[in-house]
């Protein structure tokens, strides 16, 4: 038994009792297992592990806790692959400036979790070492495109991952894991070092099995780092000191235009259930709405502003100067055949759906339209804002999809409303958590709580609420 | 018919801040390759862009220098396109909202003065450096990223020779608001040439070409000469000018095509979303006018106006900002404007023209120069002394007073001492006395010649002279 929370852990290494050499044979025991099972490590970092370890201070904030990185983080002498063939072999000389925390605070990582090829995608099917399963049924995908570090918090391996979200690639995984995931609010933590999708929505986050050990988990990545201009100077607040169950009066808008589209009644069901649990607890929930027009503006807008970004973030990737290498006579025909045989075809159709929106014709009926549109959204929340301090969703219409349902990556479908609705969090870069709040035929399902900038404390304790009302948490699952 | 030359300039400077516009690698020039770099200047995945605030200090300087409106909010954007010295696969370069926007600079060719107007001014990080071999390249990225700016004038140039004027004029204005080494042979000033020709009369334009990164002043004037020569012979023979980008060979003094329209990039600008748009100070914009130095044009002024040097003289002291310095540092200390001026571009240009250095390489000081002029007008060496005092003064480092001293040069100016020596002179050459009797006045040269070997040189002329007149004329009473 080695699913301890990392509250439960900084208790157990406290005691003298506690034999941590067996703990980690065991956690090492068990990233084996899992991986067998689940497919979700591109590298256990074993040897790593152990060495950190005879220098580690248990008595550091977050000594010994081990965790797991998405492979998009930068490792100082670890392969950093973004499950891409095109960075198979990279080696960073550097470490993201998180990893620089966490290690500063004792943690141990344990591994390299695997993720969709550069954080393109919601399903972890696109990896370089092959899909990710989900724990509470391997037949099913974990999501992405977090989904390794997902897997790895849901099936017990480690207390706390950390993952990487652009549109909702934590906290749809999250849901579909059942464990917490959380974006904070743009700016709170640094991006250094981590590699881009798309700067302006990228966003650092984090998996946990319970809302306590997510305050503990952000608390310790926020603040200033010189390094990313765009970090926020912004003093950070205790979160777990202040985490707080009383949510009496707390304003929660649900949006009507979202709620329309559940299709899925046992899903709807168990949304009602939230509502009804947030009433109880005294909070004040009432219906808004967001145009439909604009929800489902949603899809298109994000594809067209990522893909756009994600053109320059890895135009690096060019087998010159980074990455894998094909030859070629000319330096364009080794860019040319390196990009191709390099990325996989979900990024390439990206990366060249970014390059047309970009173009000089283009650019004006497509991003810049597209970053109109984002801007009349993101005043839509900012008015739901103004009388609420929570906008609550369901997470999802569907649990987890089989393996076998995934499809390749189309352009030109129509997406529901309900896939994509939680990059509205990253359009407006606010904080935005996915709880799990039951089953649905034996898998997980979650709400998603998104609060005002800034204000990742209201998330938190909202979260916190219903977490305690539900008596769900630190739920996984080692087998299915 | 007759044609007239359209040209526009963009120059790229390259500015002298101690770190990198985006990193904290420093700036250098002709380090060991790839010494002076980190992970941003490799444009490493995951990296991000941390302004340097010194940067945007030099840039609103020359902005300044070129009496631009300069802009409120800094924003940046990003230049994408493909090439092996492209560490990042993009540039970040000022697309929408350059800097600096509406300014000019004046020139003056053959006693005309034009006003050329310039369109913008913008921050952008410089490239890696590409080096190539038979058969391979190799990259160095001490380069990358070092700051750069980049003035584009209105297509206001009609000449080469103007054009060199504007060249000549601008790298002037980078060296006296002391942003960079503007060193167009080392790279640190580099031009582009936008060129088109027009029937005179014509108000429209006509096809232009470019011509990229001309590395030296003259290379820019031979360019366009030969390029508006092409032009016009393809115009008279009823032929179109293509479209196109070319570069200027140095060997045959001819320019080539690079690419052509069709190969045109498209750079795809959008906003750099790493780094939010930038409220620049006012205040700070005011301060950094507050502390600019006087120009050379407005130095020169001065010069001619309230020094009362010609135009000659005011022309040669600020045609470089070192020695301009220099003289106005000196005249804190004396105000013999013609003297520090004869100083400066005698002795003290040609110990620097033999050295090879630069004034303030050497061991002169404003004081010194000032103090040596100060001990010839008190009589204290003589003209002939001090030659030999600045020598000194150049080898050793010390203050004339101490070299006189050391030297024993001080001139003998108390005529009793005179005398003595004198007399002491006309005692040994009781045949000379004959001879000045005789009417034979040359003998006078040669008794000052004995004078002086006798006083080591150190009687002052003038009095040692009289005083042998009047002992003379004594002893032949």
């Amino acid at each position: 038994m080695i699913q301890y929370s990392i509250e439960e852990l900084q208790k157990l290494f406290q005691s003298s009792s506690f034999d941590k050499e067996n703990y980690y044979k065991e956690v090492f025991k068990e990233a084996q297992y899992q991986q067998e099972r689940l497919n979700a490590f591109v590298t256990i970092t074993k040897n790593e592990a152990y060495e950190t370890l005879r220098y580690t201070d248990f008595d550091l904030a977050l000594g010994g806790i081990p965790y797991v990185l998405k492979d998009n983080y930068h490792t100082k002498g670890i392969k950093t692959t973004a499950s891409s063939r095109m960075l198979e072999d990279y080696i960073p000389t550097y470490n993201a400036h998180i990893v620089d925390l966490l290690n500063r605070q004792g943690a141990c990582l344990i591994g390299k979790a695997s993720m969709d090829e550069l954080a393109m995608g919601g399903t972890n099917t696109t990896a370089l070492t092959g899909p990710v399963s989900n724990p509470w049924d391997s037949s099913r995908i974990a999501g992405g495109s977090s989904g390794g570090s997902a897997a790895l918090v849901a099936s017990g391996v480690v207390p706390f991952a950390l993952g990487s979200d652009t549109g909702d690639s934590i906290r749809k995984p999250a849901g579909f894991c059942g464990v917490v995931g959380f974006k904070p609010t743009w700016g709170r933590i640094s991006r250094y070092g981590l590699i881009p999708y798309a700067s302006s929505l990228d966003t650092v986050g984090a998996f946990t099995r319970n809302v306590r050990d997510m305050a503990i988990v952000i608390e310790a990545l926020s603040g200033r780092d010189d390094k990313d201009m765009t970090s926020s100077m912004s003093r950070v607040p205790h979160y777990l000191d202040n985490l707080d169950k009383n949510i009496q009066g707390m304003k929660i808008a649900v949006i009507q235009s979202i709620n329309d589209e559940i299709t899925n009644p046992l899903i709807k069901t168990n949304f009602e259930k939230v509502i009804q649990t947030f009433q109880n607890l005294g909070a004040i929930v009432s219906e808004e709405t967001i145009p439909l027009k604009l929800m489902k503006a949603l899809h298109p807008i994000y594809t067209i502003i990522a893909n756009c970004e994600a053109t320059s973030h890895l135009a690096c990737l060019d087998g010159i100067k980074f990455g894998y290498r094909a030859s070629g006579r000319t330096i364009e025909e080794i860019i040319t055949r390196s990009r191709t045989q390099g990325l996989g075809t979900s990024v390439k159709h990206r990366l060249i759906l970014g390059h047309l929106a970009l173009a000089t014709e283009n650019q004006e009926k497509m991003f810049r339209k597209a970053q109109k549109v984002r801007r009349l959204i993101v005043e839509e929340l900012n008015r739901i804002y103004k009388d609420y301090d929570i906008i609550l969703m369901p997470n999802s219409n569907t649990i987890a999809p089989m393996l076998s349902e995934v499809t390749e990556y189309s352009l030109n479908e129509e997406k529901d409303i309900l896939e994509n609705h939680l990059c509205l969090a990253n359009f407006a870069g606010t904080p935005s958590l996915s709880l799990p709040t039951g089953f649905v035929d034996h898998m997980p399902i979650a709400v998603n709580i998104m609060g005002r900038l800034f204000e990742e404390q209201t998330v938190f304790n909202c979260a916190y609420a219903l977490e305690a009302a539900l008596h769900f948490k630190n739920q996984y699952s080692r087998e299915g | 018919m007759e044609f007239e030359q359209i040209i526009g300039l963009e120059v790229h400077c390259e500015l002298k801040t101690n770190s990198k516009m985006f990193s904290s690698a420093p700036v250098t020039f002709g380090k060991e390759p790839n010494s002076m770099m980190n992970e941003i200047d490799m444009g490493m995945l995951g990296t991000m862009p941390v302004l340097n605030k010194r940067s945007v200090e030099l840039a609103i300087r020359v902005c300044h220098a070129l009496h631009m409106d300069i802009d409120e909010v800094l924003c940046f954007d990003r230049k994408n396109y493909y090439y092996a010295d492209l560490p990042k696969g993009f540039q970040i370069t000022q697309y929408r909202r350059p800097l600096g926007k509406n300014g000019y600079l004046d020139i003056e060719v053959d006693h005309v003065t034009t006003r050329i107007q310039i369109e913008r001014l913008h921050l952008e990080e410089d490239t890696a450096k590409q080096i190539h071999y038979n058969d391979y390249s190799l990259i160095d990225y001490n380069r990358a990223g070092i700051p750069l700016i980049e003035i584009v004038t209105c297509p206001d140039i009609r000449n080469a020779k103007q054009a060199a004027a504007y060249l000549e004029k601008l790298r002037q204005i980078f060296l006296y608001t002391d942003v960079s080494d503007a060193k167009m042979e080392e790279g640190s000033m580099r031009c582009d040439v936008n060129i088109s020709l027009r029937p005179f009369g014509c108000d429209s334009y006509g096809t232009r070409t470019e011509i990229k990164n001309v590395n030296s002043i003259s290379y820019v004037q031979k360019a366009i000469e030969f390029e508006a020569k092409r032009h016009e012979e393809l115009l008279r023979c009823g032929k179109s000018v293509l479209q196109e980008t070319r570069r200027f060979d140095e060997t045959i003094n001819e320019t080539i095509t690079m690419r052509t329209k069709s190969d045109a990039i498209d750079y795809r600008y959008y906003p750099e979303v790493n780094i939010l748009p930038i409220h620049i100070d006012h205040q700070w914009v005011l301060d950094i006018k507050k502390q600019l130095p006087l120009m050379a044009e407005d130095r020169e002024k001065i010069y001619i106006e309230k020094h009362g040097l010609s135009k000659r003289e005011a022309h040669f002291i600020v045609s470089s900002k070192e020695i301009s310095d220099f003289y106005e540092e000196t005249i804190q200390f004396c105000q013999d404007f013609q003297k520090i001026y004869h100083w400066l571009s005698g002795e003290v240009q040609s110990y620097l023209n033999n050295h090879h250095c630069t004034i303030y390489q050497t061991k002169l000081k404003p004081i010194y120069l000032s103090q040596l002029i100060q001990y010839i007008k008190e009589d204290v060496i003589s003209s002939q002394q001090s030659k030999q005092v600045f020598d000194c003064v150049m080898k050793e480092g010390k203050a004339p007073e101490v070299i006189i001293q050391e030297l024993d040069l001080r001139q003998i100016l108390d005529s009793d001492v005179i005398e003595e020596i004198v007399n002491h002179v006309l005692d040994v050459n009781a045949s000379s006395i004959q001879d000045y009797i005789q009417g034979k006045k040359k003998v006078i040269g040669f008794l000052m010649g004995q004078i002086m070997k006798e006083s080591k040189g150190q009687v002052n002329p003038k009095m040692a002279n009289q005083i042998l007149i009047q002992s003379l004329q004594k002893r032949t009473q």
